[in-house]
């Protein structure tokens, strides 16, 4: 029976709506309930990805560390291009990532870095493109998405907070917000079917200290210097 | 043994027109022709469009003139003239280690041994003639088994090449004597005898022409077919490249002067092959109008120029150039341009494609790219130090090849990581630490682990004594917070980074 069912339904002509559409090439994010609800089951290369951000600092980066490296491990450069603070080499080193193949852009003109990020999801041997650009020219963002296809370059819009995004031509779009101590993502554009309820990812390794927390009140600076007494 | 003579007719002629496509045929092109020095000068060379005017070479400067009034003219450069040849010669590097100069026009290259690896004569012939036609000039090219037969087909123009030792007699005989480069007095005394032709100088008798002209003359006669050794100067290319290129008209547009690097970028391409090396740094230097440079002293725009990795692709060496051009703002019309290369490093031969069109796969590096048109300081890689102080824990470095280490082909995650250990890190720093002043009084935060003492620097003024801690603010952040404790346990409190 549900052999038979499942036959039926391989008929391209059926389509339902929790489906995504075929997804080509995907790099597996590493999150296993993030890549369930991602189409191809991972980030997209080949594609535009758009990233909104209610809050910096919340896992955001930690959230794409995973599919960076195994990028690089492919033998294919990343680019950052003008991210809005200094990525920290020594944080970079410890989760994992080569810095041989780290390339971080710091241009001056909108110009130029709308330019640096084409080139950058044109080439071939960058496997993964971000930019922290204040655009939202529709030519401009359509135009990238067609670099990103043709480079097979996965490419990550990064919406600071405060930028309101309107619809773009990103086919994936996600929002990001801070939720009890985890990292909340909110699909809110896909290849597929919606998705209603936000994922929650536990981005923030930070292990042991987790269970003895402090809390720093002003009036009260003692109280983080509890632990070393 | 087989020689190969490339005459290149027009030298004078394209040692300026090579620089711009423009100048050299079709209709807008300007009347243009090399006039000799000295009191009465004469027409040495003159372009298409001057000659359909009726300009001659031999022709007197005033009379050409008279033709075409509207005539621009260039005196004649011997000295560049002589580079130019040591430039191809650089350039034919690439397809033998012999290859001599022949002043003043003709350069000639044992090729016997390359014919298997480039594919046989047909196919060597062809790169070579369409490679120095890329370089901008015109030649004409004949092969025989003695140098001096090459020489002499080339300069006599006619006949057809010779690949076989036994063949060479033949060929030579209708040649005229003139071409042999003999003294004029042998000549005119062999033509007053009625022996115009080398075969028919070759039919006198040995002894009595050696006594009644010289004996160079018939060591000349031997050499040419295969009779005596023939030994050339081999020409050897200098450890720096160094090409310069004059333009017909000075150029005020930066656009316009791609094409002319291009030809440069070609023949540095070539000498890079021939010496198994690619280039890391280049400079190009654009010399301005002469006059100008005299009354206001502009003096030459350098450009310096490293990338990412050592390469010799013309492809790729002149999208950079391009791009790196495109930033320079000329204070005067360019005159010349000089490419050299300021530092090469070895760089292993590439395999030939194995079909024809192979060779358009190559694709410049998007650093190289990034690097010429958004400068060295632009394009940074990153690397931990170490050093216990967050903010001096980093370094931003250009990508210059000759500065850092090779990129990796294999990855190794973690070699160079965190060379001290510490506690968390955050991904994202801030430039400088932001006072947090009064934020904790409102609501609380969350302090998930510290505090990581850590002091030092007190040796190089920056002393630092603080209390990282990683807190969570009250709007879910993860942040990496310190406090100052240089004086006392109650110090201000600062964000330095983001657990991104």
């Amino acid at each position: 029976m549900t052999h038979s069912l499942a036959l039926v339904l391989q008929n391209p002509a059926i389509w339902r709506g929790g489906d995504c559409a075929p997804e080509p090439a995907a790099i597996a994010s590493g999150f296993p309930s993030l890549d369930a609800v991602l189409p191809g089951s991972g980030w997209p290369t080949g594609a535009l990805t758009e990233i909104l951000l209610a809050r910096e600092g919340i896992g955001e980066i930690s959230l794409t560390l995973p599919a960076l490296a195994r990028l690089q491990a492919g033998h294919r450069d990343i680019v950052w291009i003008a991210p809005p603070h200094v990525p920290y080499a020594p944080a970079l080193a410890a989760a994992g990532l080569d810095l041989t193949r780290f390339i971080f852009v710091r241009c001056a003109t909108a110009a130029d870095q709308l330019w640096a990020y084409e080139q950058a999801l044109r080439a071939p041997e960058c496997g993964a493109a971000f930019a922290w650009l204040a655009t939202s020219d529709d030519r401009v963002l359509r135009r990238l998405q067609v670099a990103a296809r043709d480079g097979g370059t996965w490419g990550v819009l990064w919406r600071r907070p405060g930028q309101h995004a309107v619809a773009a031509a990103a086919p994936l779009r996600l929002a990001l917000a801070p939720q009890e101590g985890q990292l909340a993502v909110q699909v809110l554009k896909r290849r597929g079917g919606e998705v209603v309820h936000p994922i929650l990812l536990d981005v923030h390794s930070l292990g042991a200290s987790r269970s003895s927390c402090a809390t720093l009140t002003r009036s009260d600076p003692r109280t983080s210097t509890g632990r070393w007494n | 043994m087989l020689w190969i003579c490339l005459l290149l007719p027009d030298l004078p002629l394209e040692i300026f027109t090579r620089g711009q496509s423009s100048v050299i045929s079709g209709t807008g092109a300007p009347r243009f022709a090399i006039a000799s020095g000295g009191h009465y000068p004469l027409i040495v060379a003159a372009n298409q469009a001057a000659r359909a005017a009726g300009i001659v070479p031999g022709q007197s400067v005033s009379a050409a003139l008279v033709l075409a009034p509207d005539l621009v003219l260039r005196d004649r450069l011997l000295d560049a003239e002589t580079s130019a040849l040591a430039g191809v010669a650089m350039w034919l590097t690439q397809f033998t280690p012999m290859v001599s100069l022949s002043p003043p026009q003709a350069l000639l290259a044992e090729i016997d041994g390359s014919l298997r690896l480039f594919g046989g004569l047909r196919v060597l012939l062809q790169r070579i003639v369409s490679g120095i036609r890329a370089l901008g000039y015109s030649l004409h090219c004949k092969w025989a088994p003695t140098p001096t037969a090459a020489l002499l087909l080339a300069r006599a123009g006619q006949g057809p090449s010779v690949t076989r030792s036994e063949d060479l007699a033949d060929a030579l005989a209708p040649l005229s004597l003139a071409h042999l480069g003999a003294s004029a007095d042998v000549v005119a005394l062999l033509r007053a005898a009625g022996v115009t032709t080398f075969g028919a100088a070759c039919a006198l008798p040995r002894d009595g022409l050696a006594r009644r002209t010289s004996g160079e003359f018939v060591a000349a006669l031997d050499r040419a077919r295969g009779l005596a050794p023939d030994p050339q100067l081999p020409f050897i290319p200098p450890a720096r490249y160094e090409g310069k290129l004059e333009l017909p008209v000075p150029i005020s547009e930066v656009a316009a002067l791609g094409f002319a690097v291009n030809r440069l970028v070609h023949e540095l391409s070539g000498w890079l092959l021939g010496r198994g090396r690619g280039v890391i740094e280049l400079s190009i230097a654009m010399a301005h109008e002469r006059y100008i440079g005299v009354r206001t002293g502009v003096p030459a725009t350098t450009l310096r120029f490293a990338l990412a990795s050592p390469a010799r692709e013309p492809a790729h060496l002149t999208a950079v150039l391009r791009e790196r051009l495109a930033r320079v703002a000329l204070p005067a019309p360019v005159e010349s341009i000089v490419l050299a290369s300021e530092v090469t490093a070895p760089l292993t031969g590439r395999n030939l494609g194995l079909l024809p069109g192979d060779e358009a796969l190559i694709t410049v590096p998007l650093l190289d790219r990034l690097r010429a048109r958004l400068g060295e300081d632009a394009v940074l890689r990153v690397a931990p130090l170490s050093e216990h102080r967050p903010e001096r824990a980093w370094q931003a470095q250009s990508w210059n090849a000759s500065a850092s280490p090779p990129r990796s082909s294999t990855t190794h995650p973690g070699v160079k990581a965190t060379p001290l250990p510490s506690g968390p890190r955050p991904l994202w720093l801030l430039s400088e630490p932001a006072p947090l002043g009064a934020t904790f009084e409102t609501t609380p935060w969350v302090l998930r682990d510290g505090p990581e003492r850590i002091e030092s620097g007190w040796w190089d003024g920056a002393d630092i004594r603080r209390d990282y801690f990683t807190a969570e603010s009250p709007r879910g952040e993860m942040l990496w917070i310190y406090r100052d404790s240089r004086y006392g346990d109650d110090g201000e409190w600062f964000l330095q980074g983001m657990f991104a």
